[in-house]
């Protein structure tokens, strides 16, 4: 911006300290006022550059000043998702299993997994998932499993759990990469097929908790 | 300096590695996205909100270059069908062949997945 401070010999603005002079003569300070009450520039307004660009900058400043505080502040929709996501990955950085890779370390969400182990087993029919715990021995890529089921009433428990068994020996294989050592399954409860069993019995069941459904 | 060319010190910072590997993470099949932690989401909001949104994330990516060799560590999301482990290694291979491409670092690159959508 084209100020000068013309000491001394300052003709027009001299009344006040730090008033600062535009090069045409002009005070500055005035023609910000000017232009920020609105009033309409004079002819020497309209024609002086440095009269102008102190009329633009007091309405740029103005402009901004305006539509930043009017402007409602509201969050981009996804802010809660991935403050959530974030926060879940750093709550339990070291819940994880080691995946088997020949170029370096690989690891998996213990939840993610158990998750999903839970969800294959949800699919099948006449039987849900409670809970499921993944254990690893250290320096091992194998796993054992202790799944939690309640079974639909009336279904022959025996055959159940060898599907379920199966299930999780293919799902850990196929679907995570997982080599799955061991299933225990443990039949906790059965549910009436009348009633939605997901939710039914009573109790977490043995293991419950630690790997509890989402 | 007497003969033939110039010596050339070439040195490739911390971000730059993490750019171009977040890069080519994303495009691995079985790759959903790539997950922030707790800070790179924080300081992701804080663009969007201040509208200075980047063309180039870093989410999910640490990288440290010591000398030329570079450790890179990818934090991603699958879906439910992809092998986890096939993700994680193609992941580390990709991204180690890509890094060495562009930069000539030897790369050792750790993967987690963080998480498998089920729908």
């Amino acid at each position: 911006m084209a100020v000068n401070r013309l000491s001394g010999s300052d003709l027009h603005g001299a009344s006040e300290w730090g008033s600062e002079s535009l090069a045409c003569g002009r005070d500055a300070a005035t023609a910000w006022d000017r232009a920020e009450v609105g009033v309409t520039p004079d002819e020497h307004e309209r024609g002086c550059p440095h009269c102008a660009a102190a009329f633009a900058d007091a309405r740029r400043l103005d402009s901004v000043v305006h539509r930043m505080s009017n402007a409602d502040v509201e969050p981009p929709p996804s802010v809660m998702d991935r403050v959530m996501a974030a926060v879940r990955t750093d709550l339990r950085p070291h819940d994880l299993l080691a995946l088997d890779s020949p170029h370096g370390p690989a690891r998996l969400s213990r939840p993610a997994a158990a998750a999903v182990l839970r969800n294959v087993v949800d699919r099948m029919g006449g039987v849900r998932a409670r809970s499921c715990r993944i254990e690893q021995l250290d320096g091992r890529d194998d796993a054992d499993v202790t799944i939690t089921v309640t079974a639909r009433f009336g279904v022959d428990l025996a055959s159940v759990t060898a599907r379920v068994r199966q299930m999780v020996l293919a799902a850990g294989e196929q679907a995570l990469g997982v080599p799955v050592r061991r299933v225990d399954i443990d039949v906790v409860d059965v549910f009436d097929s009348s009633v939605d069993g997901a939710g039914g019995g009573a109790g977490g069941g043995a293991g419950g908790g630690k790997d509890g459904r989402r | 300096m007497t003969h033939g060319t110039p010596p050339v010190r070439l040195h490739v910072g911390d971000t730059a590695v993490a750019r171009i590997a977040a890069q080519r993470a994303c495009r691995v099949p079985g790759v959903v996205a790539l997950r922030a932690d707790l800070a790179q989401a924080l300081l992701g909001i804080a663009d969007a909100v201040l509208g200075q949104e980047r063309t180039l994330r870093t989410d999910g990516v640490k990288a440290a270059v010591n000398g030329d060799s570079a450790e890179v560590t990818v934090t991603v999301v699958t879906r439910l069908g992809h092998n986890c482990r096939d993700v994680a290694r193609a992941v580390q291979r990709e991204v180690a062949d890509e890094i060495a491409r562009h930069t000539g670092l030897q790369v050792q690159v750790s993967v987690t997945v963080a998480d498998i959508l089920l729908d």
